[in-house]
């Protein structure tokens, strides 16, 4: 943890200081949810699973199971009637009279060892009546399929998400706005296609882990690797009839998050077999194999584009159908669902718009919050269309996106006013960095080369009044704990809140240590760590914090000293006086206050700083036609661009150089701003060369490394460039907005469209398989 | 459904202190017990509850395991629990059969081939054992212990079917042996993964090219295929076409088009067969042109 | 199912541990010596984050039995630094920004430094290809190879 202090008075934001978590990671040192030492009290789980797609539970027989030795409880559906949801409440914790999904946990049990937990599952006997699956979104909003949710029409559901009861519709945003087919009328061209992006899966490297352990008393403890403590809080203390404050949910570093750790999932199991367990803890770690079918998953998405232009390249019209295979549950996919509803032309000015994105349940894998949030999936179609679209009226794609995409004050497709974004310029530094214009030289006779570039925007997806908050605690060297409830998942959040709390201290950087674990009994509340939302929002709680805390020492001094509070200021831990230049290091203060002259008493005592942000602005949106005054809190906007090859041998792509620029407001810590832009990409490029949760029936396929293939060291471009645009965000800390997720969005589009450029034909779906690009262009007649 | 084990399952753990007494042992449990070298195979089949097994037998400190002999009159002889690592960095294996070395480096990773052996590649049969290949062009012949004793297997008799080969019950592997290789050979093993390293083939075209007076063309190329067929494939037509007149790029086009026309892979989660036999056809033409300029120098 | 007394070195410490045939290398070090820096993602030889040195040869501890370690050297991701004082390969990881979530970092440090062991001025493409075993979903691989890279050089000083 290297670094300085700086003179600085905004320092150390926008430098980028070495992550206060490296040296913990570097050495092995970091604890993570599997890492917690419970001695030889701890117990084993493992879950019953669904071998079925859709199916009635006739009975379920747990005698053989309860009989052998070192088993120490078991649960099923029964014991437990709670409702679990984010959003729409609409999964007990363990099925209860049916299945929706393979995978769908049945039965959890407890033994001394994780051996005899599968031994005991095993024998674990249940009675399934199959009923017929609905495996297609379209099919499965048509009359006649199965229902997936008899009693949608009693969950409960927030305002904003429409439930049609009686059909397999769990949402549906509808955008209304202008005149589509009039619009159409005046276009010089006119795009229609139809995209599917399959599910794919978070992978995080870290498996889901919970260890829970349940008072006699009641209080529940819950050890887990969570993005979520505060939610899976509330959704499992809801569920369980008991009160918010009896349910402690700790949780350590994660070991990779990407969404697949928000809300609740497998956790839920784990709380309830520590039900029948006597206080004794049950630990619960998904295999990897489970990771990759029976936790939450990406949706897919079957798409349907209609944009349109003028001759002068003007968008006009865009008349959309998002139907998203949500799965089984769709507590948190209904929100996908919106998002991308209201986000559904992409960042674009569009005077005419016709979207419907319809959250359709089927049985297969439980579509959660992925990184993106819906953003990759419709931006596969929608960045595509634009380039059609810009080929057809003989326009530079470049010139296109530049001509039609949101700028400060353009009145976006709910009706909101877009805040001043960097869109432009990042278009702009991308086509630069990446030469747009000039057609480079294959590498080889058989290779075709060719650049792509797609762009994107992305708001936090999120219900309108979620809360962050954050306490500043001193000790006795001056030295700083930050109390916060938000998460590290990698993505650098300790460090950023670091940084901030040192800036608007005044103190150095390694004064400041977070607080972790999160322990929902101890740390501030926070919604949870998703949507790329916690720079800006629980920077907000942790710098009003930090300012709180900086406001009770400058008041104590000036009170001490007799001085104006304004002359006074903290800089590198010690309270100065910029008129008589006296000094007070905080160590002497922060703890014991100050002495009276003389010593004759005593003022102030313990610092603490406390701090909360909540946006209190934003609006709902007409059911009808998706229009409100403020549909989000903000954009980050951005643009990606790639130099590929196509081996026409083989049909394999080979990224030459990769270039991203993102509008993220202000960067709190350059590298690690980069760091996330890298990183995002090569999710991106994996998922656009190689990754498809292959459902057959209802099962999948490939539900290991071996064959759900990811990125490796040897997958990515050889150079690639990341640039910063900082357009600030009116309400972020020192201008900052998010871009945890936002890197991931574009890269799939910016790939096909880069291979367009190279072979002159779309090759289809992601992944684009070298199977799929060689085969296409040997239908096309570029290959024989 | 998938049934992956959080663990391995329960089984005992036996070192026999000689080849007799493991391969008596082996033969008197013939279905539960079961040799292994690296486990990199067996061990993932059995944690996936395909392979249950009560006994493991460690052959791997036995006689002759170990030892890596190479003799300039009689050959190359591989112990059959060298590490593929060792196998790919060995000096006179880098000098003198390149193309074990090369094959070898292409399978998983360098973790994997820390344990993974080239004999255990080829008990465990799969038509798309990445050292296979290189080890039938070469002439491969393994040393075999059973409960007769010591005999010789060679590759080309040794594979039925997926994961199925000629040995039974009590029979180790104990080394694999390649004569020394005709002067002037090349060879290179092309593998086309989903990655650009460490995945299993898709197809992989394994080609061993050296001077032959005995043919017309004045070469004989020797050809195996990966993940084409049930077994290691070789394109028997297709080595007959470069043997059989001079050779040329319309030669190596027309023998790469033999090879495509005789393979009959299936489709299955890593391609088709439609692409499969294009990428035969391809990567054929590709490596032997590559194995022929070399050879022509 | 049987027991195995093995002997072996940790770390540079011997260590004499009872281990059921059926234990990995891996679950050994994380339940019978607590050292839990070593990370299970995949069970199966795929992910590379469970990768330590065994007789100084990376391998994966998921796909290597403890009974088989007895005699063996393992080094894990503890036992890179010595007194405190870290390795290059670790430092360099940490100033060039190859830590995001860290689950995949010790196998990482441990594939790294049996690559600078073997190779001490590798390039980018050897470095790539060493690396190929150990999956990381966060950083993009770029500045995990800037590290081994940096280490090198640091090394070769």
């Amino acid at each position: 943890m290297a670094t300085k202090t700086s003179d600085n008075p905004i320092a150390p934001v926008g430098e980028s200081v070495t992550r206060l978590d490296a040296r913990a990671k570097v050495t092995g040192s970091a604890t993570y949810a599997d890492d917690f030492q419970f001695g030889p009290i701890l117990l084993h789980a493992r879950a019953v699973r669904s071998p079925h797609p859709m199916a009635l539970i006739k009975k379920v027989d747990t005698s053989e199971a309860e009989a052998m030795p070192g088993v120490k409880g078991i649960v099923t559906g029964k014991d437990f009637d709670g409702m679990l949801g984010l959003y729409l409440t609409d999964r007990y914790i363990l099925c209860r009279d049916r299945v929706r999904y393979v995978g769908d946990p049945v039965a959890v049990v407890a033994a001394e060892t994780v051996e005899i937990a599968e031994e005991a599952v095993k024998k674990i006997k249940v009675e399934y009546e199959v009923l017929p699956p609905v495996l297609d979104p379209e099919e499965g909003i048509k009359p006649g399929a199965t229902v997936v949710h008899p009693d949608l029409g009693n969950y409960a559901y927030p305002n904003f998400i429409f439930p049609e009861a009686g059909t397999n519709i769990a949402n549906r945003f509808k955008v209304r706005k202008g005149d589509v087919d009039e619009g159409f009328k005046k276009c010089a061209a006119i795009v229609e296609r139809k995209y599917k992006v399959p599910h794919i899966q978070h992978v995080p490297i870290e498996p889901h882990v919970s260890v829970a352990k349940w008072d006699e008393d009641g209080h529940i403890t819950l050890w887990t690797s969570s993005q979520s403590p505060f939610a899976q809080r509330n959704l499992i203390a809801k569920a369980l009839h008991v009160s918010q404050g009896s349910v402690e949910v700790i949780a350590p570093y994660v070991g990779g998050g990407f969404g697949a750790k928000a809300g609740v999932s497998m956790e839920s199991l784990a709380v309830v077999v520590s039900s029948k367990t006597k206080g004794r803890p049950v630990k619960l770690v998904l295999t990897r194999e489970e990771e990759f079918h029976a936790a939450f998953c990406r949706q897919g998405l079957v798409a349907h584009y209609k944009m349109g232009c003028d001759k002068d390249g003007n968008l006009i019209a865009v008349d959309n159908k998002y139907y998203w295979d949500a799965g089984a549950y769709t507590e948190y996919g209904v929100n996908i669902t919106r998002a991308s509803g209201y986000s559904s032309t992409g960042p674009y000015r569009v005077p005419n718009v016709r979207v419907d994105s319809v959250c359709v349940y089927t049985n297969h894998p439980v579509g959660g919050p992925m990184r993106g949030f819906g953003m990759p999936e419709i931006h596969v179609g929608l960045e595509q269309c634009v380039d059609d679209l810009a080929h057809e009226i003989g326009m530079d794609p470049y010139e296109f996106r530049k001509k039609n995409c949101v700028k400060d004050g353009d009145i976006i497709v709910t009706g909101m006013k877009m805040h001043p974004t960097g869109l432009s310029k990042c278009i702009d530094e991308v086509a630069k960095a990446i030469d747009w214009g000039k057609k480079e030289q294959p590498t080889g006779p058989n290779k075709r080369r060719g650049k792509g570039m797609a762009i994107m925007w992305k708001a936090p997806a999120m219900p309108p009044n979620p809360g962050s908050s954050a306490e500043v605690k001193f000790n006795e060297d001056g030295t700083v704990d930050v109390a916060i409830g938000g998460q590290e998942l990698g993505q650098g959040t300790f460090t950023v809140m670091a940084q901030m709390v040192a800036s608007a201290l005044g103190i150095p950087y390694e004064w400041v240590r977070i607080s972790t674990p999160i322990d929902t009994k101890f740390s501030p509340y926070e919604w949870q760590t998703v949507a790329s939302r916690l720079t800006w929002s629980m920077g907000n709680a942790v710098r009003l914090a930090a300012l709180d805390a900086r406001k009770q020492i400058i008041d104590l001094v000036s009170k001490a000293w007799n001085e104006d509070p304004d002359n006074l200021d903290i800089r590198n831990g010690v309270v100065v006086s910029y008129k008589t230049e006296e000094t007070l290091p905080l160590k002497d203060i922060v703890i014991y206050g100050i002495p009276k002259e003389n010593y004759n008493g005593w003022m102030g005592g313990p610092v603490v700083g406390r701090g909360s942000f909540m946006p209190t602005y934003v609006t709902g949106l007409d059911k009808d036609t998706g229009q409100g005054e403020r549909a989000v809190v903000h954009y980050t906007t951005g643009c990606q661009a790639v130099d590929l090859e196509v081996d026409l041998e083989t049909g394999k792509l080979d990224i030459i150089k990769a270039v991203s620029a993102f509008d993220v407001g202000k960067a709190i810590n350059p590298e690690m701003v980069k760091g996330q832009m890298e990183g995002g990409f090569v999710m991106g490029m994996s998922t656009g060369y190689f990754e498809a949760m292959r459902l057959k029936g209802g099962v999948m396929q490939n539900p290991s490394f071996v064959d759900y293939r990811i990125a490796t060291s040897t997958d990515i471009p050889l150079k690639v460039e990341s640039i910063i645009v900082e357009v600030a965000q009116d309400d972020g800390p020192w201008g900052a907005r998010g871009i945890g997720e936002h890197s991931m969005v574009p890269t799939v589009p910016a790939i096909a469209n880069a291979i367009y450029d190279a072979i002159k034909i779309r090759v289809g779906d992601p992944p684009f398989s070298a199977e799929k690009v060689y085969l296409a262009m040997m239908d096309a007649g570029i290959v024989k | 459904m998938n049934n992956s084990h959080p663990a391995l399952p329960e089984f005992d753990y036996l070192t026999p202190t000689s080849l007799m007494e493991a391969s008596q042992f082996l033969a008197g449990h013939p279905s539960d017990a079961r040799a292994f070298m690296g486990g990199t195979d067996c061990f993932v089949r059995m944690r996936d509850g395909l392979l249950p097994m009560k006994t493991m037998v460690d052959v791997k400190p036995l006689d002759g395991m170990n030892e890596i002999r190479f003799d300039s009159a009689k050959g190359l002889t591989i112990g059959a629990a060298v590490p593929m690592n060792a196998v790919a960095k060995h000096p006179e294996i880098r000098k003198n059969y390149p193309l074990l070395a090369q094959a070898a480096e292409t399978v998983a990773s360098y973790q994997l081939r820390s344990r993974a052996t080239i004999c255990g590649n080829i008990c465990n049969a799969s038509p798309a054992g990445d050292t296979i290949g290189a080890s039938l062009v070469m002439n491969g012949v393994l040393t075999v212990h059973g409960v007769g004793g010591f005999r010789q297997e060679p590759l080309s008799k040794f594979f039925l079917g997926p994961g199925k080969t000629v040995l039974i019950p009590g029979d180790i592997v104990t080394a694999i042996n390649f004569p020394i290789l005709p002067a002037k050979s090349a060879g290179k093993y092309r593998k086309l993964g989903r990655n650009t390293l460490s995945d299993l083939s898709i197809v992989g075209v394994t080609v061993f090219g050296f001077p032959d007076k005995d043919t017309a063309s004045g070469f004989r190329f020797k050809l195996a295929l990966a993940s084409v067929a049930p077994v290691p494939f070789v394109p028997v037509k297709a080595e007959e076409i470069l043997a059989g007149s001079t050779i040329s790029a319309e030669s190596i086009k027309s023998a790469s088009e033999a090879a495509m026309d005789s393979v009959t892979p299936i489709d299955d989660i890593r391609g088709s067969a439609r692409y499969r036999k294009l990428m035969v056809r391809n990567l054929v033409n590709d490596t032997v042109t590559e194995v022929w300029k070399q050879l022509i120098g | 199912m049987a027991y195995h007394r093995i002997v072996l070195t940790v770390n540079g410490t011997k260590e004499q541990v009872d281990v059921p045939s059926n234990m990995t290398l891996l679950r050994m070090l994380r339940e019978k010596l607590a050292l839990t820096g070593t990370k299970n993602g995949c069970a199966a030889g795929e992910c590379g984050a469970c990768t330590v040195m065994m007789n100084g040869e990376p391998v994966n501890s998921c796909m290597v039995l403890a009974a088989e370690c007895d005699g063996a050297e393992i080094v894990t991701v503890e036992g890179l630094a010595t007194d405190r004082q870290l390795d290059p390969i670790q430092t360099m990881m940490m100033e060039t920004g190859g830590v995001q979530c860290g689950f995949c970092t010790p196998g990482i440090l441990i594939t790294a430094r049996a690559l600078l062991d073997r190779n001490p001025n590798p390039s980018e493409a050897e470095i790539r290809e060493a690396l190929v075993g150990n999956l990381c979903r966060c950083t993009g691989y770029f500045r995990i190879i800037d590290a081994v890279k940096k280490a090198a050089h640091a090394e070769a000083r």
